[in-house]
C-alpha cells in the first residue's frame, strides 16, 4: 500500500471521533436515589444503573446505594448485575427508587445453536461451547478461528505462522484421520457451510462449537472434526437505527529472530582460519533486517441497523488491510454483508435475505504462495558479508551455490498478486402455519472466484541462473456451492412433557474448476504476468498447462426428537441418513448416523430445593456417530486416466490406463463418540462451568493400504484399514472472584487432555503383517521420515536416531537397537536403529483468561500453555551444523554439544534426538486495556471505548526455536519447519463507537 | 386454513423429494473415464497398449530405479555423501557397502514398478483376448509383443530378485495371493515365452517398431537370458547365446557399430543404427519427475554455467577413482564418457566457485564424505546445452555392440578365445583411432585377469586385492569400459563372480547372498506366501 492511501485510512479512522458533538444544552434534571438489594434484602454493590437508550449511568456503592440524575422528561432506568436478572424501572416522579434484583436464570435461557435449530442452554444435553463476541480475542485476527484461541477447552486453534494471508487451523479433541478424509471441522455461517474467513471476524456475534459426537451427528459425514457454528450479528425486532464502528491500527514485530552469524563473525572466523578468506565478499548485510518491515495494519468495521418489527436490516462493511513483518507480505479484504428480515401474513411468514460479498487481495512472492518461506530461508543462510547489489547494480547472486538465491532479488525481481471474490446469496423462508409448527426452507448459492498472476523479471535468479529469460504464471479457479435445506419442526408442551420433532432434507452440490499455465522467454519485463502469450517457451512445447473440474454432491435426510420431563429429565435423539458422491460407485454410498444424549438437571429435583450452594447442576451423557468422506473422487469404481506419454510409430501419444485400484468396499471413516459431562453453577453464578470426558473410537480409517500387485493393479489401495482412539478430559471453570462497585474481576480457567492412539492397522480384505506407518519428512537434503505411527502406540511419535553423547572430536555417539553406545563411524544408520525420540502432541493444554473492570477501565489478559510434548527444531537441525560453510549458520553451531565438543566438520546433517526439544510453554497471549467513556453528553454518540492490545505478548519456555506453539495437526505434529513464516507479536490501538 | 397449509407444505416437500434428482449422487467425471462407460475404438488401441510400455522407463530411470540398483552397487559409480547432502538416511552408502535393508527404496522400487508393468501387460492381454480392447488386425502379433514385453519385465525380476511369483492372468479372484517360483523356474518361463513369441514379432526395424519389441529386440533379450543362464538357472547356455546372437547379426535388420560410439548416446540418438531397443525419452513428453536426469544427479551446481542448464544440478554421483584408473590413457572413452578437469562456462571462461576453480578430480575421500568437486562425473550421455531437468536422449537399452559382446563372451567361455578377441578388437577400433595398435586384443589377453586395481581405497583404509585372479577378468574390463553408465554393471560382475568377492573404494564384500536383492519387507507382509531370499531376514 502506498503512503498516501495509508494517510487516507488514518484520517478515515479519525472521522468517527469527530462525531463527538457534545451537546451544550442540558435539559431539566431530576435526582433519583435508592438501594438495590438481592432477594434476601442484602445490598448489592456494583450494580450498573443506566438510563435506557443513553450513556447516562452510575453504579451502586458497597452498601447497594446509588444516586443518578435523569431528565425530568422521564425514561427507564436499567439495573443490571452479573448473575441477576436485569430490571427495567420507569422513572415517574418518585425520587427514591428501591429495587430488588432476582437471581438470574438467563444464562440458562440463553439460546444455544445446535444445528438446524436452537436449544435453551438449560436443555442442552451434549458438549456445546459458546463464545460471545465480548469474549473474543481482541486484535486484528486473521480469521474467525483466532477469535476462539484459548477460549474453548479441547479446541486447539493453531495460528502457527505470522503470514497475514494465512489462516488458523483448528483441531478439536485430537487427530481423527490417517489421511484421505478432511481434518477440518465443519464451519457453518448462519447455517450455510463456509470457512473461517467467510465473514469478517468483527461481524460475528457468537460462535458455538459442537464438540462431541452426539451434538455433531446431525451433520453426519461432515461432523467428525466437530462443528463450528458462526452466528453473525443480526437485525431483529424493534429498535432505533444504530451505527456501530470499530477500528484499529496495529503493528507487529517478529516474535524472535534466529541468532545467525554476522559479517563480523564471518571475518573473525576467517581471521581464525576456520573459514576460507574468499568468503568475505566485502559487505555487511543483515539479510533478515533487509526483508523485514515495520508493518501497519488497519481494520475498520461499520455496522448499520435499522427498520421496525416488520422489516429490519443490518448492513456491515469491513475492511482489513493487514501487513506482515516481511516486505511484500500483506492481505487486504473487503467484506460487505446485508441481512434483511421481513415478516408477513400476520407474522406467520418470515423471510430472511442475506447478501455477502468478500473481495480479497494479497501480494504473492512465489508462484502460488503468499509470502514464499523459501525467501525467509535465504535471508537466514545468505552470507552476511555479501553486498546487497553487485558492481552493476543488480542483486548480488552466486548462481553456483546450490539452493542459494538473494532474498531481496527474490522479493523485488518478482511481481505477483492473488485476488478473489466470494459471493453468497441466501434466503430463508420460515412459515408458522400454527404456533407449534415451523416449516423452513433455506437456499444458498455461493460462488468463489480467484485470479492469480505471478511473474519474475530477467534480473530474477530464474534468469540469472536458469536462463528462463523472464517467467510468468497465471491461474484461476472457481468454486460454486449450492445448498437447499427443507426442515419442519413441531414443538408442543403437554403438562410436564415438552416435545419437539424435527425432520428435514438437505442437498448440497459443489462444482470446482481451476486452470493455470506458465510461460517464459519473454521479450520484455514490462507486462509481467499480464500478457502471458508473449513468451516463446510455449512454442517449444515445454511449458506446463492445466485445467480440471470436479463436481460432488451430498444428500441427506435428518430427524431429531427432543423431550424433557418436568425440566428435569432431558433427552435428545438425532438421525442423519446421508450419501456422498465421493462414494458413488461403492457398495454403500448411503450411511446412517445416529446419536442420543440425555441430561438430568439435579438442581430441579425436590431434594435439592433446600440447598443454596448450587444454582444449577446438570449431568449429561451422549453417544453419537459421525463420519468423514474420502476426499478424492471415484475411488470406488474403475476409471481410466490419460498420462504417461508413449512413442508410437514416430509420434508421442498419451496412454490410457487404470487410474488406481478401485475399491467398491470403500466407506466413510466412522467415529463413535461417548461424552459424559457436568454443567454447574454455584454461589449465585460466582462459580460456574463444565466438565467433560470423551472417548472416541474412529473405525474404518482411510489409508493407501499396501496390497500385493499382481493381482492388484498397483501396490496400494485406498481402503478402510484401521482404528484410532482419542480420549480426554476437559474442564472449564468461570469465577467471579471480585465483584465490587468500582472493581470487577472475572476469570476463566480451561484445562484439557488428549490421548491419541492408533489401535490397529488392518482390514478383513487386505491382510498385512505390517503394523506401522511412517509420516512426515525432513525435506532436502536430510531426506527421511520424521514420525512413526505404530499400532497400539500414540500418534505423533518422533522416530529417528538417538544421540547419547558426543566424542572428543565432535562426532555423534549413537545408541543402537540393542542399547549400546556406538561411535558415529560404526553406526549403521538402519531403520532398526531408530527409536521413539518424543511425541509432538501435547498431553495437556491449559488456559487462564481474566477480565478486570475498574471504573471506566477494562483489562483483559488471556494466557494459555501446552505441556508434555516435544518439538523437532528444524532450524537447529539445518542451521546448527558447522560442517556446511556455503550457507550461514546459527551462532550456536560453534558451541560445544553437551558442553563437550563442537560438532565435527565431518558430521553431515542428520535428523537425531539432539534436535528434538521439550516444547512445554506458557504464553501470555492477548492483553487488552480499554477505557470506556461514560456520561457522554453527546447528541448522537451512545458509547465510545478506546483500547490498546497486544497479541502473542510473551512466552515462558525452554524451547530454543522461535515459537513453541507449532502445528499439532495431522500425522507429523510438532514440527517447527525451517521455512515457516515466523510468528509475530502484535500491538494494536483501537476504538469502538456506537451511534 | 391452518391444516390445509400444513398439507400443502407437506405435499410440496414430498413432491420435491420424490423427484429422482434429489437422491441422485453426482457421478460425472471431468478428468477420468469411468470404465463402465468406456467403449474403446480402434483409435484407442495405441493409447491402451502403450501404457504397458511406459513402465519400462520408470523401472530403469526413476529415483532408486534399476539403473541405480545395477550401477551404484557396483565398482564403477558411487554416490558419496556431499557437502550439499546425498546422505538420505544412508541409503546410498548402504548400496555401495552392500548393506541395504529390506526396507530400502532401492530394494522396493524395482519390485513395485516392474510388477506394475507385468500387471499392465496381463491386463491388456486379458482385454485383448476377451475382446474388451478391439483389435481387428494384428491381434496375434500384439499379443506376442505384449508377452515378450512381459518376459522383459520378468527378466528384470529374475536378475534382481530371482525367486519371484509368476503371474500371467488378470482376472484373478479377490484376495488372490500369487505363488512364488524359483529363479530357475522364472528363467525357464522367460525363455519359453520368448521362444514361443519371437517368431510372431515384426521383423521390421524402423520407426514403426522403434521403442517396441520387434524380433531383433526379442532375440537380444533371449541372448541375454542365455548369457546369464548359469547364474539364473545353474546351467550355462553359451552356445544358445552364440546362436541367438548370430541370428541377429545375420538377420539383415541393418544394425551396425557406430564409428563414433557417442552417436549412440547423443541427444538425438533415435536414428542410431546401433540401437536395437531404445527407450524413447523427450523433455516435452516424458515429464515425470526424475524421468532422465543423470546430468542433475551427477554435476555440481556450478556446472550449470557450462551447459546453461535450466535447472541447477545437485549432483553427487561420480566415477569410482579405481575404475577411472583402469582405462588405457589412449582410450577415448576415458575422455568422452567422463566429465573431468577444469570446467568452463558456455562462453569459455574457467568456472571459479567461491574462489575455488571447478576442477573435477579423480579422487573421492570416501562414500561417507567427499568434497564438492571430488570424482569424475557421468558424461556418456550428451548433455545438451540449455537442457531442462530432463535429458532428451533416448536410452539405448539394447544395442548391437551388446550382441557382439555377448557372442564374444560366450565364445571365450567355450574355448574360442581368438574368435572372441577378433570381435572385441573390432569394437575397440573406434576407441583407439589415434593409436590403432592398442585396439587389438588377443585371445590370450582375454583369458587373463582384470586390470582393475581392486582393494579398499578411502580416507581411512587402503588395501590391495588386485584383479588378476578373476577368470576372464579382461573380458569383464572390456564390458566395463564399453557399457559404463548403462545400468548393467552389477549383472556383469555377478557373471564374473566379482560382485560379492572384491573390495573397491569404500566397499568390502558383505556375503555371497548380496548377489540377489531381498524381497522387500513390505511385499513379504502383503503376500504371506513369499519366502525371503537366502541370507536376508524373513520379517
Amino acid at each position: 500500500m502506498n503512503k498516501k492511501l495509508q494517510t487516507h485510512l488514518r484520517i478515515l479512522l479519525l472521522i468517527p471521533l469527530l462525531v463527538l458533538q457534545v451537546s451544550g444544552v442540558l435539559a431539566q434534571q431530576l435526582g433519583i436515589k435508592g438501594k438495590v438489594t438481592d432477594e434476601t434484602g442484602v445490598g448489592l454493590p456494583g450494580v450498573a444503573v443506566v438510563l435506557k437508550g443513553t450513556t447516562t449511568g452510575t453504579s451502586t456503592d458497597a452498601n447497594g446505594d446509588y444516586s443518578i440524575s435523569v431528565p425530568a422528561s422521564g425514561g427507564i432506568l436499567v439495573f443490571s448485575y452479573i448473575s441477576y436478572q436485569t430490571q427495567e424501572v420507569p422513572v415517574t416522579n418518585q425520587t427514591t427508587l428501591n429495587v430488588t434484583l432476582k437471581t438470574d436464570t438467563k444464562a440458562l435461557d440463553e439460546v444455544v445453536v445446535i444445528g438446524y435449530g436452537t436449544q435453551r442452554r438449560a436443555d442442552v444435553t451434549s458438549s456445546v461451547a459458546t463464545v460471545k463476541s465480548d469474549d473474543f480475542v481482541k486484535a486484528p485476527v486473521v480469521d474467525a478461528g483466532q477469535l476462539l484461541q484459548g477460549k474453548v477447552a479441547g479446541l486447539t486453534v493453531v495460528s502457527s505462522n505470522g503470514d497475514p494471508a494465512s489462516g488458523t487451523a483448528i483441531l478439536l479433541r485430537g487427530n481423527t484421520t490417517l489421511f484421505g478424509a478432511n481434518s477440518d471441522p465443519l464451519v457453518l455461517i448462519d447455517g450455510i457451510p463456509g470457512n473461517l474467513k467467510t465473514v469478517a471476524p468483527e461481524d460475528i456475534a457468537s460462535v458455538d462449537v459442537l464438540k462431541d459426537g452426539s451434538a455433531a451427528a446431525i451433520y453426519g459425514t461432515r461432523g467428525t472434526n466437530g462443528v463450528i457454528i458462526i452466528t453473525t450479528k443480526r437485525a431483529s425486532g424493534d429498535f432505533d437505527s444504530s451505527i456501530e464502528y470499530s477500528g484499529s491500527v496495529s503493528t507487529q514485530t517478529i516474535a524472535k529472530k534466529l541468532d545467525m552469524l554476522t559479517a563480523d563473525d564471518y571475518r573473525a572466523q576467517i581471521a581464525a582460519g576456520t573459514r576460507p578468506s574468499n568468503m568475505d565478499l566485502g559487505g555487511n548485510t543483515n539479510w533478515l533486517d533487509e526483508i523485514t518491515q515495520t508493518p501497519i495494519s488497519n481494520v475498520h468495521n461499520l455496522t448499520f441497523r435499522g427498520g421496525n418489527r416488520k422489516t429490519n436490516y443490518l448492513a456491515n462493511a469491513n475492511y482489513r488491510a493487514l501487513n506482515g513483518v516481511f516486505k511484500k507480505s500483506d492481505n487486504k479484504t473487503f467484506t460487505g454483508r446485508v441481512d434483511i428480515n421481513h415478516n408477513m401474513l400476520d407474522d406467520k411468514l418470515h423471510l430472511n435475505l442475506g447478501f455477502l460479498n468478500t473481495h480479497n487481495k494479497f501480494t504473492t512472492t512465489g508462484d502460488g504462495f503468499s509470502f514464499n518461506g523459501y525467501t525467509y530461508r535465504q535471508s537466514l543462510i545468505f552470507n552476511p558479508t555479501t553486498p546487497i547489489r553487485n558492481a552493476e547494480g543488480q542483486y548480488y547472486e552466486q548462481p553456483g551455490n546450490f539452493n542459494y538465491e538473494n532474498p531481496l532479488g527474490r522479493l523485488f525481481e518478482s511481481d505477483g498478486e492473488n485476488t478473489s471474490q466470494n459471493n453468497r446469496l441466501s434466503a430463508v423462508l420460515t412459515y408458522n402455519p400454527i404456533q407449534s409448527l415451523t416449516l423452513k426452507a433455506l437456499g444458498s448459492y455461493t460462488r468463489f472466484n480467484e485470479e492469480r498472476g505471478y511473474a519474475e523479471t530477467k534480473n530474477h535468479i530464474s534468469t540469472v541462473r536458469d536462463g528462463r529469460n523472464g517467467f510468468a504464471s497465471v491461474g484461476s479457479s472457481q468454486n460454486i456451492d449450492r445448498l437447499l435445506e427443507l426442515t419442519s419442526e413441531y414443538a408442543t408442551t403437554l403438562g410436564s412433557h415438552r416435545v419437539s420433532i424435527l425432520g428435514g432434507y438437505t442437498y448440497q452440490e459443489m462444482d470446482t474448476r481451476n486452470q493455470w499455465m506458465q510461460n517464459w522467454n519473454f521479450p520484455t519485463d514490462m507486462f509481467g504476468y499480464s500478457s502471458i502469450g508473449l513468451g516463446t517457451a510455449r512454442a517449444l512445447g515445454i511449458t506446463p498447462i492445466y485445467s480440471g473440474r470436479f463436481k460432488t454432491n451430498l444428500i441427506s435426510f435428518i430427524g431429531r426428537v427432543s423431550y424433557s420431563f418436568k425440566d428435569k429429565y432431558l433427552l435428545l435423539a438425532n438421525l442423519r441418513h446421508e450419501a456422498a458422491s465421493t462414494l458413488a460407485g461403492t457398495n454403500k454410498p448411503w450411511g446412517t448416523f445416529p446419536a442420543i444424549s440425555a441430561g438430568w438437571r439435579i438442581t430441579n429435583e425436590p431434594f435439592m430445593e433446600s440447598q443454596n450452594l448450587f444454582d444449577e447442576l446438570k449431568l449429561r451423557a451422549g453417544y453419537g456417530v459421525t463420519g468423514s468422506n474420502p476426499r478424492d473422487l471415484f475411488l470406488g469404481q474403475a476409471t481410466l486416466s490419460y498420462g504417461d506419454s508413449y512413442y508410437s510409430n514416430g509420434q508421442w501419444i498419451q496412454t490410457l490406463g487404470p487410474a488406481r485400484n478401485p475399491n467398491p468396499y470403500l466407506r466413510w471413516e466412522e467415529k463413535h463418540e461417548s461424552n459424559f459431562g457436568l454443567d454447574y453453577s454455584m454461589l449465585g453464578g460466582r462459580i460456574s462451568g463444565t466438565f467433560d470426558y470423551y472417548y472416541r473410537r474412529i473405525s474404518g480409517l482411510l489409508y493407501d493400504f499396501p496390497v500385493p500387485s499382481p493381482p492388484n493393479l498397483v501396490g496400494f489401495t485406498r481402503a478402510n484399514v484401521g482404528k484410532m482412539d482419542n480420549k480426554g478430559f476437559e474442564a472449564l471453570v468461570n469465577l467471579v472472584p471480585v465483584q465490587k462497585a468500582d472493581f470487577n474481576w472475572t476469570t476463566t480457567l480451561l484445562f484439557s487432555t488428549n490421548e491419541n492412539k492408533l489401535v490397529n492397522f488392518q482390514n478383513e480384505l487386505y491382510k498385512t503383517s505390517s503394523n506401522y506407518i511412517t509420516a512426515g519428512g525432513t525435506g532436502e537434503p536430510i531426506q527421511t521420515f520424521t514420525h512413526l505411527i505404530n499400532a497400539g502406540d500414540n500418534i505423533g511419535d518422533f522416530y529417528g536416531f538417538k544421540v547419547i553423547d558426543v566424542s572428543e572430536s565432535g562426532e555423534w555417539i549413537y545408541e543402537d537397537k540393542d542399547g549400546n553406545a556406538v561411535p558415529y563411524d560404526d553406526f549403521s544408520h538402519s531403520f532398526e536403529d531408530k527409536k521413539v525420540l518424543g511425541n509432538g502432541i501435547p498431553k495437556y493444554h491449559a488456559g487462564w483468561n481474566n477480565n478486570f473492570r475498574y471504573k471506566n477501565f477494562d483489562l483483559g489478559i488471556t494466557m494459555r500453555g501446552s505441556f508434555g510434548f516435544q518439538i523437532l527444531n528444524f532450524q537447529r537441525m539445518y542451521y546448527e551444523n558447522p560442517s556446511i560453510q556455503a550457507y550461514n549458520r546459527l551462532k550456536s553451531a560453534y558451541e560445544p554439544v553437551f558442553g563437550k565438543a563442537v560438532l565435527s566438520n565431518d558430521m553431515p546433517l542428520e535428523f537425531n534426538s539432539y534436535y528434538v526439544e521439550d516444547g512445554d510453554f506458557w504464553k501470555v497471549d492477548n492483553i487488552t486495556l480499554g477505557y470506556t467513556f461514560k456520561n457522554l453528553n453527546a447528541k448522537y454518540l451512545q458509547s465510545a471505548r478506546i483500547y490498546v492490545s497486544s497479541l502473542n505478548t510473551f512466552v515462558i519456555t525452554n524451547y530454543k526455536g522461535i515459537d513453541p506453539e507449532v502445528s499439532w495437526l495431522g500425522l507429523s505434529p510438532g514440527i517447527d519447519n525451517r521455512d515457516k513464516y515466523p510468528t509475530t507479536r502484535t500491538f494494536t490501538v483501537g476504538v469502538n463507537i456506537s451511534l | 386454513m391452518k391444516t390445509r397449509s400444513i398439507y400443502t407444505s407437506a405435499l410440496a416437500i414430498l413432491l420435491a423429494l420424490s423427484s429422482t434428482n434429489c437422491t441422485q449422487l453426482e457421478d460425472e467425471s471431468f478428468t477420468e473415464i469411468l470404465s463402465s462407460e468406456f467403449d474403446p475404438k480402434a483409435s484407442d488401441v495405441a493409447a491402451l497398449v502403450g501404457r504397458a510400455y511406459t513402465n519400462m522407463r520408470f523401472i530403469l530411470l526413476d529415483w532408486d530405479g534399476t539403473w541405480r540398483a545395477q550401477e551404484v552397487s557396483a565398482d564403477q559409480i558411487v554416490i558419496p555423501a556431499r557437502p550439499n547432502g546425498w546422505v538420505d538416511g544412508g541409503v546410498f552408502r548402504r548400496l555401495h557397502e552392500h548393506k541395504w535393508t529390506t526396507d530400502d527404496p532401492i530394494v522396493i522400487q524395482t519390485w513395485n514398478r516392474t510388477f506394475a508393468g507385468i500387471t499392465n501387460t496381463n491386463r491388456l492381454l486379458y482385454q485383448i483376448e476377451t475382446g474388451l480392447v478391439p483389435l481387428a488386425t494384428e491381434k496375434e502379433a500384439t499379443i506376442a509383443e505384449l508377452k515378450v514385453l512381459r518376459a522383459y519385465y520378468y527378466y528384470l525380476l529374475c536378475d534382481m530378485y530371482g525367486n519371484v511369483p509368476i503371474v500371467t492372468s488378470f482376472d484373478l479372484p479377490e484376495g488372490f495371493l500369487p505363488e512364488q517360483s524359483t529363479r530357475k523356474q522364472v528363467y525357464e518361463f522367460i525363455v519359453k515365452e520368448l521362444k514361443d513369441n519371437i517368431p510372431l514379432l515384426s521383423t521390421k526395424n524402423d520407426i514403426s517398431t522403434y521403442g517396441r519389441f520387434n524380433k531383433w529386440a526379442g532375440l537380444t533379450l533371449l541372448a541375454k537370458m542365455y548369457l546369464n543362464a548359469q547364474v539364473y538357472s545353474g546351467t550355462p547356455a553359451w552356445q544358445e547365446c552364440v546362436n541367438t546372437c548370430d541370428e541377429i547379426i545375420n538377420g539383415g535388420a541393418g544394425f551396425i557399430l557406430e564409428s563414433n560410439h557417442k552417436d549412440v548416446f547423443r541427444t538425438s540418438n533415435e536414428g542410431s543404427k546401433e540401437i536395437i531397443f531404445g527407450i524413447p525419452i523427450d523433455e516435452k513428453y516424458t515429464t515425470n519427475w526424475n524421468a532422465f536426469d543423470f546430468h542433475l544427479q551427477t554435476l555440481a551446481p556450478e556446472s550449470q554455467a557450462t551447459y546453461n542448464l535450466k535447472s541447477t544440478p545437485w549432483g553427487g554421483m561420480a566415477a569410482i577413482p579405481q575404475f577411472v584408473s583402469s582405462y588405457d590413457p589412449d582410450d577415448i572413452r576415458l575422455k568422452t564418457d567422463w566429465i573431468q578437469g577444469q570446467q568452463y562456462t558456455a562462453a569459455g571462461q574457467p568456472i571459479i566457485a567461491g574462489g575455488t576453480p571447478l576442477i573435477y578430480v579423480n579422487e573421492i575421500a570416501g562414500v561417507d564424505r567427499s568434497n564438492m568437486f571430488d570424482g569424475f562425473r557421468l558424461g556418456k550421455f550428451e548433455i545438451k546445452p540449455e537442457s531442462t531437468n530432463i535429458l532428451n536422449n533416448d536410452f539405448p537399452l539394447l544395442r548391437y555392440s551388446d550382441v557382439l559382446f555377448m557372442k564374444a563372451e560366450s565364445l571365450l567361455r567355450t574355448g574360442r578365445a581368438d574368435e572372441a578377441a577378433a570381435i572385441v578388437t573390432q569394437i575397440r577400433q573406434r576407441y583407439f583411432k589415434s593409436n590403432p595398435a592398442k585396439a587389438v586384443v588377443t585371445g590370450a589377453e582375454l583369458m587373463q585377469g582384470s586390470t582393475y586395481d581392486y582393494g579398499l581405497r578411502n580416507h581411512t583404509t587402503s588395501t590391495d586385492e588386485e584383479g588378476r585372479d578373476i577368470m576372464y577378468g579382461r573380458m569383464l574390463d572390456e564390458l566395463g569400459w564399453e557399457f559404463s553408465q548403462e545400468g548393467r554393471r552389477r549383472q556383469d560382475m555377478i557373471r564374473f563372480n566379482v560382485f560379492t568377492k572384491k573390495s573397491w573404494f569404500s566397499h568390502t564384500p558383505n556375503s555371497e547372498y548380496r548377489s540377489l536383492y531381498p524381497i522387500p519387507r513390505v511385499e513379504l507382509q502383503k503376500n504371506t506366501k513369499l519366502v525371503q531370499n537366502p541370507g536376508y531376514p524373513q520379517g
